[in-house]
């Protein structure tokens, strides 16, 4: 699988899901960021631009769509790509998720090698950033 | 015998004069025969006129009556019923279709449409429908604004007569259907949430599951990690589908309860006993406080027993280490009843999220991370204390200072509503 130091930050107010990703994805060689809400996402991105971003859909204070929309909306972080992760299932409409920088929205329950696959396959032509890209 | 000329003058001129006078008499008589006749052809006619007067004003006297009745039928509607004749006077308005009118109901008959109906989209449908419609009618949904509401209508015109008989009127029907809509918007918003809320731990048990196949876990100890989320998780799971079935079927007016004396102290003791080992790990303290009183119930010991569980149960997830959980049984002898309730030193709920606990899938936001929980219990412990005990359950909390969740519930059940 891919050895990088790609900077991957994943959102989920779900403890075991944060563990489970983290673990599948560190085993692949990435960097590992977690935030539990959106705005404790946005704090992250603050403190550690990522190359790209998993996030839940549904979360407390500031969910997923409202927090990849808040990436889209800024030119430091617009180009970061999000992968979305619903357990809303066919209740999600596709303009819900009609953000320009959400590459892929799967639904749960989902398979963190798919998710693995899905990383690398959108982070092939992502340069690795060194920690310093200027975060909105 | 007067056969001189004078008395032959005297007896012609008396026999003509009689003849005359006969003739005379005989023409008069005639004439009053036909008088007479005229005169009782008159009466016979005015007779008739009577009668047909006396008839029409009970027919007239019908006709009200048989239309105060079809009135008052319209008036029992739910529905708005606008009755317009062909020149688009309004017949009838009923009660309900005061929202739609610029002028009370009662005072619509007679009035033209056009003065009085507000909505135009809607005034411009029933105008054209006096120009003919299909003989099953028209129905069609539209959305009319009624004060600050806009409010979905089923609308349905219909014809009554043809449209060159006097009598042809439009009849107009329109049904709300906001009540239609807040069911079937509650319903999506049920699937929606019992789908997120069942997903996510079949999420934790289907990724954990592949993480062991691919080899994720280095060693032993995380494999016994893995099987460990993989085991509560299908706990959960399973667990929220009991009490979704459970609910459903309280619901449903499916569940059938045993109604017996229950010996509630017992109840209590039990529970207490169970969880206290589950407190003891957040280094919690749960006192006991028994009223020295009689607290037996008629009712369903185990169903009872799962509310006691499951409110000391949230009292453990939600109180930071250290705390203190104080569960109180008593009778109140005035309304002979039971009440129970479960206090702790726990993080509080904020004044308007109070209302929504007992809600299908409400968790409290800012707690999701703080104890995982199915969403359910708490409203299936309100149907089993209101629906099958007739009790009442509710909560008192202040954020940050704590929360008292408590039921009472009447110390002898009506055994009328025993299912």
């Amino acid at each position: 699988m891919t050895s990088t130091t790609h900077n991957i930050l994943i959102v989920d107010d779900e403890a075991h899901i944060l563990q489970v990703l983290s673990l599948k994805l560190r085993n692949c060689g990435y960097s590992i960021t977690t935030a539990v809400d959106g705005e404790d996402a946005m704090h992250q991105v603050k403190e550690n631009p990522p190359d790209l971003v998993i996030t839940d859909v549904q979360m407390p204070y500031m969910n997923g769509l409202e927090f990849a929309l808040a990436l889209s909306s800024e030119s430091a972080t617009k180009d970061i790509p999000v992968i979305m992760l619903t357990a809303r299932g066919h209740t999600l409409e596709t303009s819900d998720t009609d953000i320009p920088n959400v590459r892929k929205v799967l639904s749960k329950p989902f398979s963190p090698r798919g998710i693995a696959e899905l990383c690398a396959q959108l982070l092939t032509d992502v340069p690795c950033h060194d920690g310093k890209r200027d975060a909105a | 015998m007067f056969t001189d000329p004078v008395s032959i003058t005297i007896l012609t001129c008396i026999t003509t004069t009689t003849v005359v006078a006969i003739g005379i008499a005989l023409k008069w008589k005639a004439r009053e025969s036909v008088a007479i006749a005229a005169m009782q052809s008159a009466k016979l006619d005015a007779d008739e006129a009577q009668t047909a007067l006396e008839s029409a004003k009970i027919h007239g006297c019908i006709d009200r009556t048989r239309r105060r009745q079809v009135e008052a039928v319209f008036d029992v509607l739910r529905d708005a019923v606008l009755v317009i004749d062909s020149h688009g006077e309004i017949l009838h308005a009923n009660e309900h279709a005061s929202g739609i009118l610029s002028v009370r109901a009662s005072e619509a008959a007679g009035k033209s449409l056009q003065d009085i109906v507000i909505d135009h989209q809607l005034l411009a449908t029933i105008l054209d429908a006096r120009s003919g419609l299909p003989k099953e009618g028209r129905l069609y949904e539209q959305e009319i604004q009624i004060g600050p509401e806009t409010i979905a209508f089923e609308v349905q015109l219909q014809s009554v007569g043809r449209k060159d008989e006097p009598m042809h009127a439009v009849v107009t029907v329109l049904r709300d259907l906001s009540r239609e809509r807040e069911i079937a918007r509650l319903k999506s918003d049920f699937v929606s949430k019992a789908s997120h809320e069942l997903r996510t731990p079949l999420s934790s048990i289907s990724a954990y599951i592949e993480m062991l196949e691919d080899g994720d876990a280095k060693d032993e100890t995380m494999r016994q990690e893995f099987y460990g989320v993989i085991s509560t998780e299908t706990r959960r799971l399973r667990r929220m589908i009991d009490n979704l079935l459970n609910i459903s079927r309280i619901e449903a007016g499916l569940m059938h309860i045993d109604r017996v004396r229950v010996d509630f102290e017992e109840l209590v003791d039990r529970a207490v006993t169970n969880m206290r080992p589950q407190a003891k790990e957040k280094s919690l303290e749960i006192h006991s406080q028994m009223a020295d009183v009689d607290l037996s119930v008629i009712g369903d010991g185990d169903m009872l027993y799962q509310v006691i569980v499951n409110l000391i149960s949230n009292a453990i997830k939600y109180t930071p280490e250290g705390g203190r959980i104080t569960v109180v049984a008593d009778t109140d002898n005035l309304t002979r009843s039971l009440h129970f309730s479960v206090s702790d030193t726990g993080l509080g709920i904020a004044p308007d999220q109070i209302e929504k606990v007992f809600d299908k899938f409400y968790r409290v936001e800012n707690y999701r991370h703080v104890a995982q929980g199915t969403g359910l219990g708490l409203n299936l412990c309100q149907h089993i204390v209101e629906t099958l005990h007739s009790g009442q359950i509710g909560l008192e909390s202040t954020l940050g200072m704590g929360s008292k969740f408590w039921f009472s519930i009447p110390a002898e059940q009506d055994q009328r509503k025993a299912a």
